[in-house]
């Protein structure tokens, strides 16, 4: 029982990084990215690149990945979401699975479709109070914990973040004030997608690396992202880690696999009940 | 050379039909259905299971349409009352369940090994050789009644309606239209479309397993009603039998690029239909052809 909670925990966390990029973009830019499956698959592949192939430490590449990632992030933005800028955002979700759909065959392209791993020892896991760790549980856990505190505090404390609150809760006064949109959809971009690329490295660690992993993290990240409220960044980290303990404590009346029918389920069940999210108020739109 | 263009036709055809079933729901109610490959999924397992176990396929064919329709509906209810974001999420994660659910039950499915020896319709009459000509005449006879009956729908008062609800679902509830009823009703018939559309794809194939159903499937359909113009079932067809077949055609480009394998080449393919779609959105939102009725003022 304490191993399943922990190890919904890990689960959590590691939705939990996608989840907060999804909301990110959504409350600043106010459309669903579909193409945040896609982002963690990039970037999983970015760092990949400089690891293996350059055979650079893990640590390095994935600062490394991070930027490359960023650079794509940028690219898109500039190419795809820019132009959209004053249509709906349907129509921006939409070109979003047109993002999805290129990125992650970009990946395929140049990386074909058999699974890898990153260059690191497998470890043997460790035992704490009588629960079973592995070392790449607690390298998810740190990372994403320091991850979540940066974000929290450029979101919280820098002008930067005051730009991105303000710009996410009326636009058109944010630009009354002078606050450059231009700017803050950047930066939305940079931080969207280095967490994404971190998310992708920590679910190559936990797993393998293939083309499709992104997008199996889809429906996950978007139930804990509603969970939380979409457009409340901080609250799907809450989301998420719902997410994950529920999913693991359904292992014990569904077969594993059926993870994603667990999150499917979780969020019918919430859209019916309480569209808004465990913890939003606002911005339900009809 | 002739079972080629065959081939195509009927890849072509299936597709089309898929594309006037999103057209019906994206492009006149305004409902993105990003589960739409799910549907078709459906389609084609009801379809060929009914068929494996003995029903005659028009049979078959006939539960897999009423099947989708109610799943279509269901699904649709979920979420239906709020924004377009949370429909396009729900279908998706409806495609993306009964997937990893025809997988693993194998007792009903047989999983990953597919089920064999589907039925064509009429095969029995049909000359020895002549079955893919023969499929291509009854799905270019479905394609024909989609066309027809959607056609019909959208110049209806039920389609004016639907794009009312569309532009402003407020005004149109505001003037005692339920929106809730026409918007399930959409979704229903549209997923009617995705059960023929499933049903010529298990019926064509006379074998399915769970890897023929992906994303790409729905991207088509985008990709149709995008190029087309949304809201136009003649600018579907017209994206269909253009962008289309030269997509499925380039299945067949690997004899001329030795340089890429197989598995390149179709990644190529994905990603030029993934940013073909974003680019269209960008320069040429109206598509092809023109809604019904909308048209610029002469003054």
């Amino acid at each position: 029982m304490a191993q399943l909670l922990f190890n919904g925990l890990v689960t959590g966390l590691l939705i939990a990084l996608p989840a907060l990029s999804l909301s990110l973009t959504f409350s600043v830019l106010r459309f669903a990215n579909y193409a945040i499956g896609a982002q963690i698959t990039l970037g999983a592949y970015a760092v990949y690149l400089f690891n293996v192939p350059l055979g650079w430490p893990l640590l390095l590449s994935t600062a490394a990945g991070m930027v490359l990632a960023v650079a794509v992030g940028l690219l898109v933005q500039a190419l795809a979401y820019e132009p959209l800028r004053a249509r709906s955002s349907v129509t921006r979700l939409v070109a979003s699975i047109g993002v999805a759909l290129a990125l992650e065959n970009v990946v395929r392209f140049f990386a074909g479709n058999s699974p890898r791993g990153y260059g690191v020892e497998i470890a043997r896991p460790l035992r704490i109070a009588g629960l079973r760790i592995n070392q790449e549980q607690i390298t998810i856990m740190l990372s994403v914990l320091v991850a979540l505190v940066l974000v929290w505090v450029v979101f919280r404390f820098t002008r930067l973040g005051r730009a991105m609150r303000a710009v996410a809760d009326d636009a058109d006064l944010a630009a009354v004030r002078g606050i450059r949109r231009g700017r803050v959809v950047a930066m939305v971009w940079v931080l969207a997608s280095a967490l994404a690329t971190l998310a992708g490295v920590l679910i190559g660690l936990d797993a393998t690396l293939d083309p499709q992993m992104g997008w199996n993290y889809v429906l996950p990240v978007f139930t804990a992202a509603i969970l939380g409220g979409i457009a409340n960044p901080m609250a799907a980290v809450a989301g998420a880690l719902t997410l994950g303990i529920a999913s693991e404590l359904a292992t014990l009346v569904m077969a594993p696999h059926y993870r994603a029918i667990v999150a499917f389920l979780v969020m019918a069940v919430l859209l019916l009940v309480r569209p808004s999210g465990l913890f939003g108020k606002q911005w339900v739109a009809k | 050379m002739i079972s080629y263009l065959i081939a195509t036709s009927a890849l072509v055809i299936i597709a089309a039909i898929a594309g006037l079933a999103l057209n019906l729901q994206w492009g006149l109610g305004g409902l993105v259905n990003f589960g739409l490959f799910g549907f078709y999924m459906l389609g084609a397992y009801v379809c060929g299971l009914f068929s494996v176990w003995g029903a005659p396929p028009l049979v078959a064919m006939a539960g897999a349409i009423v099947l989708v329709a109610l799943a279509s509906a269901a699904t649709s209810l979920i979420s239906i009352r709020l924004s377009e974001d949370y429909l396009a999420i729900v279908t998706l994660g409806f495609a993306e369940c009964l997937k990893l659910f025809i997988s693993y039950e194998e007792w009903l499915t047989r999983g990953t090994l597919g089920i064999p020896g589907i039925v064509r319709p009429f095969a029995a009459y049909v000359p020895q050789g002549y079955g893919d000509a023969a499929f291509l005449g009854f799905a270019v006879l479905c394609l024909v009644v989609v066309f027809a009956v959607f056609e019909r729908v959208a110049r209806s008062p039920f389609g004016r309606l639907l794009r009312a609800s569309r532009e402003d679902p407020a005004v149109a509830d505001t003037l005692g239209k339920n929106v809730l009823v026409l918007r399930l009703k959409t979704f229903a018939l549209g997923g009617a479309a995705l059960g023929i559309a499933g049903s010529l794809h298990a019926f064509y194939y006379t074998y399915i397993d769970p890897t023929q159903f992906g994303t790409i499937i729905t991207a088509y359909a985008f990709m149709a009603v995008v190029i087309g113009g949304r809201g136009s079932n003649v600018g579907v067809l017209i994206a269909s039998f253009t962008v289309i077949a030269l997509l499925e055609g380039s299945r067949f480009l690997i004899d001329v690029f030795p340089v890429l394998d197989g598995s390149q080449l179709a990644a190529l393919r994905l990603f030029l239909v993934g940013a073909g779609l974003v680019a269209i959105l960008i320069f040429k939102p109206d598509g092809l052809v023109r809604e019904y009725r909308l048209r610029a003022t002469r003054s």
